[in-house]
């Protein structure tokens, strides 16, 4: 399932403005994730990672899109909506998006500690009340890990515990397979 | 009927809290690997275990330490024997080395090991001379050098082995494994921790919770039932304890037969709520409905009907408590997207706006709560109520146990048995972190998403009715089976439940596990109650299937 060789401006567009979520998340001190989602060639809700300033840690950039959405539209028009979201949806979000019936997923890069969509589970397609949906993994997935190599350098102050990162250098280069997911690197 | 009066009139499930197995154990992994073994000088053992560990670094997070490092000719099991001890060494001069993965580069190894080669035998085998310069695996000696005796040859020779990768979960799989691959250790502790919890810890925590839990998850239900009495939601309800807040098991048992005190522990409580938002400025599906009494799409499973899972039962407890971390004000933004639905939720609530402002005050207040006040009381009220001793020495071992706590009760910490109590549910400024520590009892077993939701909320467990259970559930991690001993059969000592039911004819849903995955960052303890006398036709798993 990988994003066609010759990824469309438009799959382009909307993950760079993902990753301007993601950006804005780092910015206010949360987890580098963002996504956008698209209806109709329109962005009808955008999020980001929201975990700490509500001290819920379950408000992930999908469930604030969603949300989003929601003020303004029927929860049925995601059966024709995507998304983009800089890194692979976790466990928890890959389920909430088979229970609103999503029609895609297009992701940067995967996630191998909470993966649901081919890293650690396959919520998008295992056996479910819900129809499966279809996942392409890999739009613009070294600046979504730069996101959260840039994120992950610094401590994390909301923790009882932060442990302590000194010494920590933000690393540029990358391996070329996407850990865990479907697909590898598109060329861009 | 007011919450007092609902709380009064729950009466507890009766049966038995039972761990869920995890997935690791369910459904193990049997993980094998190459990995080279040399014979080498029995005197030399030592130095060839430094310059092993100095040369090729073990790979910390695989560190193996199941496995033996040196086997003695006699632990060497009955199908190597015939590959390793043909060379025809006594027990006194030599002993087998194992090299497991990563390996190393053959070459490297044998240069590395050339110095501990084995001494001269004292009885040569005439017939079998390996000198020269023959390859690893292959030691055809050459024909001419039979009549050699002398020094043993220069060269390790590396046998190529099978060892399993994964600890032993059982003393039968390690006696298995050492009589058919090689020598392996079983720790009884120490190899679980990513396998399964603890087992301590899991008894410990079990023995906690068990006088309680059928209260609980009873009130689980009372909650659910609200829910859908109401038309918001369907019957699924969460209840969240903190039980740092639980009095000593002594006290309780007396004060849990009359009124509502057996609730002090209960920090939220929450209903389903799937019915109940606007979405794109169309009324509700319960707006529609209309009235009160069950939706009538309770019956049925139609996903756009739905909601969302963020209207979950847990879902919703998880907001609940984060308001009161954030201290959201009434009326702000996030009240109106998630608003709190139940008596019961605002009943408790309320009950977590009163501080318990000083260490006088411990978790034995709400006998008094109980009677009188529907409204939050100034907190001096509490200063006066008198400490049990019990109580006291509850909080101050549970400090012992949990030293981070005390870090998480900021400044206020005077010491001195009971201190550092803080509201029920601490705000961000007072320490309080997503659902650290809390356990949470739910009426039904979670979807996946809210299964993913409890842990990155960082609950330490989840207790659920087995007759809960859903198709769409992510906890449960093998078919609801006829007890079967689990150590039977040596040969595959920890397969046992899922038999017969895993082929695709017969499979109706997955089996998660999703509490205690080796993979994820967080884990949970997770639990099903048993209820005494419980059939399978009663089971959620077989009525309409929706995401609880």
């Amino acid at each position: 399932m990988a994003v066609p060789a010759r990824m469309d401006s438009r799959h382009a567009y909307f993950m760079k403005q993902a990753l301007i979520m993601g950006e804005k998340a780092l910015e206010t001190g949360e987890t580098p994730v963002g996504c956008v989602l698209v209806y109709n060639n329109k962005i009808v809700g955008s999020g980001m990672n929201d975990t700490n300033k509500s001290m819920n840690g379950t408000r992930h950039a999908e469930f604030i899109a969603i949300e989003q959405m929601l003020e303004n539209h029927p929860r049925t028009l995601l059966h024709s909506t995507d998304l983009y979201v800089t890194v692979e949806p976790c466990i928890m979000c890959a389920s909430a998006l088979r229970q609103y019936q999503i029609r895609t997923v297009y992701f940067g890069c995967g996630n191998d500690r909470f993966g649901g969509t081919g890293s650690i589970l396959s919520l998008h397609s295992d056996l479910s009340i819900d129809p499966p949906y279809v996942v392409h993994g890999g739009l613009f997935r070294e600046e979504a890990i730069m996101l959260l190599r840039r994120f992950y350098i610094q401590e994390n102050e909301n923790a009882p515990k932060p442990r302590p990162k000194k010494h920590r250098e933000l690393k540029t280069s990358f391996q070329n397979s996407v850990p865990g997911s479907q697909s590898s690197s598109p060329t861009i | 009927m007011d919450a007092e009066n609902m709380l009064r009139e729950v009466q507890p499930l009766v049966g038995e809290v039972v761990p869920i197995r995890s997935v690791q154990e369910t459904r193990p992994v049997e993980d094998y690997a190459d990995a080279y073994v040399a014979e080498v000088n029995v005197k030399t053992a030592s130095k060839v275990i430094k310059a092993l560990d100095s040369a090729f670094p073990r790979d910390s997070s695989h560190p193996l330490n199941h496995l033996r490092r040196f086997a003695k000719h006699n632990q060497i099991p009955e199908s190597l024997r015939p590959a390793l001890l043909k060379e025809g060494y006594l027990p006194s001069q030599t002993i087998f080395v194992l090299v497991p993965s990563p390996l190393p580069a053959p070459e490297a190894l044998q240069t590395l090991l050339a110095p501990f080669v084995p001494p001269p035998r004292e009885t040569p085998l005439p017939q079998t001379p390996t000198a020269g310069p023959s390859l690893p695996s292959t030691p055809a000696p050459p024909p001419a050098a039979a009549e050699t005796t002398t020094p043993a040859t220069s060269n390790i020779t590396l046998h190529t082995i099978t060892v399993p990768m994964q600890p032993p979960l059982t003393p039968t799989q390690a006696e298995h494994w050492s009589s058919k691959m090689w020598p392996v250790v079983f720790n009884p502790a120490a190899p679980r921790a990513l396998i399964a919890p603890p087992p301590q810890i899991l008894s410990r925590v079990r023995d906690a919770i068990a006088p309680k839990a059928g209260r609980y998850l009873a009130l689980a239900q009372a909650v659910a039932a609200q829910a859908e009495r109401s038309g918001l939601g369907r019957g699924v309800g969460a209840v969240v304890v903190d039980p740092e807040l639980e009095p000593v098991p002594e006290n309780s048992t007396e004060g849990a037969e009359e009124g509502s005190s057996w609730t002090d522990a209960i920090v939220a409580v929450a209903g389903d709520g799937r019915y109940s938002r606007r979405e794109g400025g169309n009324p509700a599906q319960a707006e529609i409905a209309g009235g009160s009494g069950p939706s009538p799409h309770c019956g049925t499973y139609n996903a756009d009907w739905e909601g969302g899972p963020e209207l979950h039962a847990l879902m919703r407890a998880v907001e609940l408590i984060s308001s009161k971390r954030r201290e959201d004000k009434p009326g702000s933004r996030r009240q109106k997207i998630r608003p709190v639905l139940y008596g019961l939720e605002e009943y408790f609530l309320r009950k977590s706006d009163v501080p318990l402002s000083s260490a006088e005050t411990g978790a034995g207040v709400a006998e008094e709560e109980e009677t009188e006040d529907a409204v939050a009381p100034p907190p001096e009220k509490y200063q006066k109520t008198t400490e049990t001793e019990a109580h006291a020495i509850h909080l101050h071992h549970h400090k012992e146990a949990e030293e981070q706590k005390v870090d998480a009760d900021g400044g206020g910490d005077g010491g001195g048995g009971a201190g550092g109590v803080g509201p029920r549910i601490r705000s961000r400024e007072q320490g309080g972190y997503l659902c650290n520590d809390l356990d949470v009892y739910l009426s039904h077993e979670p979807c996946i998403c809210c299964c993913m939701g409890l842990l990155l909320s960082r609950f330490r467990a989840v207790i659920f009715p087995r007759r809960g259970r859903m198709v769409s559930g992510g906890l449960a991690s093998e078919p609801v089976v006829k007890p079967v001993p689990v150590e039977a059969g040596s040969d595959h000592p920890v397969e046992t439940a899922e038999g017969g039911t895993d082929d695709a004819s017969t499979k109706n849903r997955e089996y998660y596990g999703l509490h205690w995955r080796k993979e994820l960052n967080w884990r949970a303890l997770g639990f099903e109650f048993v209820a005494a006398g419980e059939s399978e036709a009663t089971s959620a798993e077989t009525g309409v299937a929706f995401h609880a």
